[in-house]
């Protein structure tokens, strides 16, 4: 083994002994890091699990037309034609009724009630992708549609979803933004801690120096000392974070049982967690590196 | 192995501790430099240790410059130099072991290999039956004796030690002084301060005497003060 691992291997034990003889300041450390991690960890978590319920959603803009119960294959085909002449139609979709009840079934929990009705109570629609978003002239296309015969209804319901979808965006640049402030916060909390350290330890410093040690054979143990501090930060806040989730799924699964769609926070992917893990060990490290650079500075401008 | 050429150092309050002091020690040379209190002795040694820098002229130990290397390089430098200070500079919260062994952890020397070299040095100044011993548990010729130790663990070419007799008694001073004797005997450079000159016939070796910052006197290399 050369000189420069058996060096790394004393900075690591150097860190690790003093983590461990300081069990109760150390828990604390790590606890008010992890505090700081979760926020942002649990905000992202719920962020993405809307952001993948909102990206099964159609937010293209698009227009459903909806039939009489009574109207006929004709009647249908007679409004297929009149809505494909319409200049602000890109595309059209025909559902029909017999289609529409078989997704019904397919997609909710509502197939024992279903088959038990004597007829479906579903009409013929059509599905209409819109050359326009603007709501003015969805109106105008709304009215028209409207006046066709064996028409019921016609509704441009999208416009919620892509709603959601700009608030979900908003929501994670929101995040981005208060990750960066947590993480400055989680920067200054590693170099306070370091910093008493390193005030504690300056004779030992000094001497060190003095009989060559260089700046940065002084500051490997804390760098070492503040990576472990943010790994093992980042670790407790990934649990915090899945007991959390866990609970809110708990949670959510009694508040929407009684609607037909179930939604769940999902758990970040694991290269999620690993980037939390190692961009917490990064801060630590980072937050040392800064302390001691900071106060080597200052000890060799006093006398 | 050791040249001072035009050597001025002045401190950031304006103080001038040296004034254009040239010299040089041989390899194997024992000089010992003499002065009174703020002659510049501890200055002197801190430049040839590379501890300080100098304002102006250049120090080379072992053909390097010292004025031109980076603070990493001069540390490094540092650990094939063994300083004996003037208060120790002891870790008082480690064992007497753990100091000698700090120079070694520093130079990421193997475990074994640290464990076999502290003990050797510890034997050498009479200290291994010590080594568990925290350093305030130490009398004064101890603790002087133990700074040595730490000194000499690296197995430096140089050794520079400021006034080691210093608050001891004669019989503390008299064994530590022999201590520098057998490390000259054995090759090692020797470049130690007294304000002592009682002393000089006992060590022999070169002599370099400083007033006011302006070397004095100065036997020329190679001769020896008359005992």
């Amino acid at each position: 083994m050369n000189a420069w691992i058996r060096t790394h291997r004393h900075a690591l034990g150097d860190a690790l002994r003093r983590l461990a003889a300081q069990p109760g300041a150390s828990l604390v450390a790590v606890l008010v890091i992890a505090i700081a991690v979760t926020i942002p960890v649990l905000g992202l978590a719920l962020v993405r699990s809307v952001d993948a319920a909102v990206g099964g959603l159609d937010t293209d803009p698009h227009v459903n037309v909806f039939l009489t119960l009574d109207a006929s294959d004709d009647d249908a085909k007679r409004v297929e034609a009149a809505l494909r002449a319409h200049p602000q139609a890109a595309a059209v979709r025909f559902v029909p009724r017999a289609k529409a009840l078989e997704e019904l079934k397919a997609t909710t929990h509502l197939a024992e009630l279903l088959a038990n009705l004597e007829r479906n109570p579903l009409p013929h629609a059509f599905t209409v992708r819109t050359r326009t978003a603007d709501p003015a002239q969805l109106a105008a296309v709304r009215t028209a549609w409207l006046q066709l015969p064996k028409v019921e209804q016609v509704s441009a319901e999208f416009e919620w979803a892509e709603k959601l979808g700009r608030w979900t965006r908003f929501a994670g640049r929101v995040l981005a933004g208060g990750a960066i402030l947590l993480a400055l916060a989680v920067l200054f909390i590693v170099g306070h801690l370091i910093r008493l350290q390193v005030v504690t330890r300056r004779e030992e410093i000094e001497v060190s120096q003095l009989i060559g040690a260089t700046a940065g054979d002084v500051r490997r143990p804390f760098l070492y000392h503040g990576a472990l501090q943010g790994l093992a930060a980042g670790a407790s806040a990934l649990a915090l974070a899945t007991g959390l989730i866990a609970w809110m799924n708990a949670e959510l699964s009694v508040l929407t049982s009684s609607y037909a769609y179930e939604f769940k926070v999902v758990f970040l992917d694991s290269s999620t967690v690993l980037a939390v893990a190692l961009g917490t060990a990064l801060l630590g490290w980072l937050g040392a590196w800064i302390s001691v650079s900071r106060e080597l500075r200052r000890f060799a401008g006093q006398p | 192995m050791i040249q001072f050429s035009g050597v001025t150092k002045r401190y950031p309050t304006g103080y001038e501790a040296l004034r254009d002091v040239s010299f040089e020690v041989a390899a194997g040379e024992l000089v010992v430099v003499t002065g009174h209190s703020g002659a510049g002795k501890s200055t002197l040694l801190k430049l040839a240790a590379g501890i300080e820098r100098a304002t102006r002229g250049s120090v080379v130990v072992n053909g390097q410059n010292l004025s031109s290397l980076g603070e990493t390089a001069l540390a490094v430098l540092r650990r094939h130099i063994g300083f004996v200070f003037q208060d120790h500079k002891l870790l008082f919260d480690r064992s007497a072991g753990e100091n000698v062994a700090l120079p070694l952890r520093i130079a990421g020397t193997a475990s074994d290999e640290t464990g076999r070299r502290v003990r050797a040095a510890l034997d050498k100044v009479g200290l291994l039956a010590r080594e568990k011993a925290l350093p305030i548990t130490l009398s004064g010729g101890e603790q002087q004796r133990l700074c040595i130790a730490r000194a000499i663990v690296n197995r430096p070419a140089i050794l520079v030690a400021d006034e080691p007799t210093g608050n001891l008694d004669a019989e503390s001073s008299r064994a530590i002084l022999e201590l520098f004797l057998s490390f000259h005997r054995v090759g090692v450079t020797v470049l130690l301060s007294t304000h002592d000159v009682s002393s000089l016939s006992q060590l022999g070796g070169r002599h370099l005497a400083l007033r006011a910052g302006l070397v004095e006197s100065a036997a020329p290399l190679g001769e020896a003060v008359p005992g």
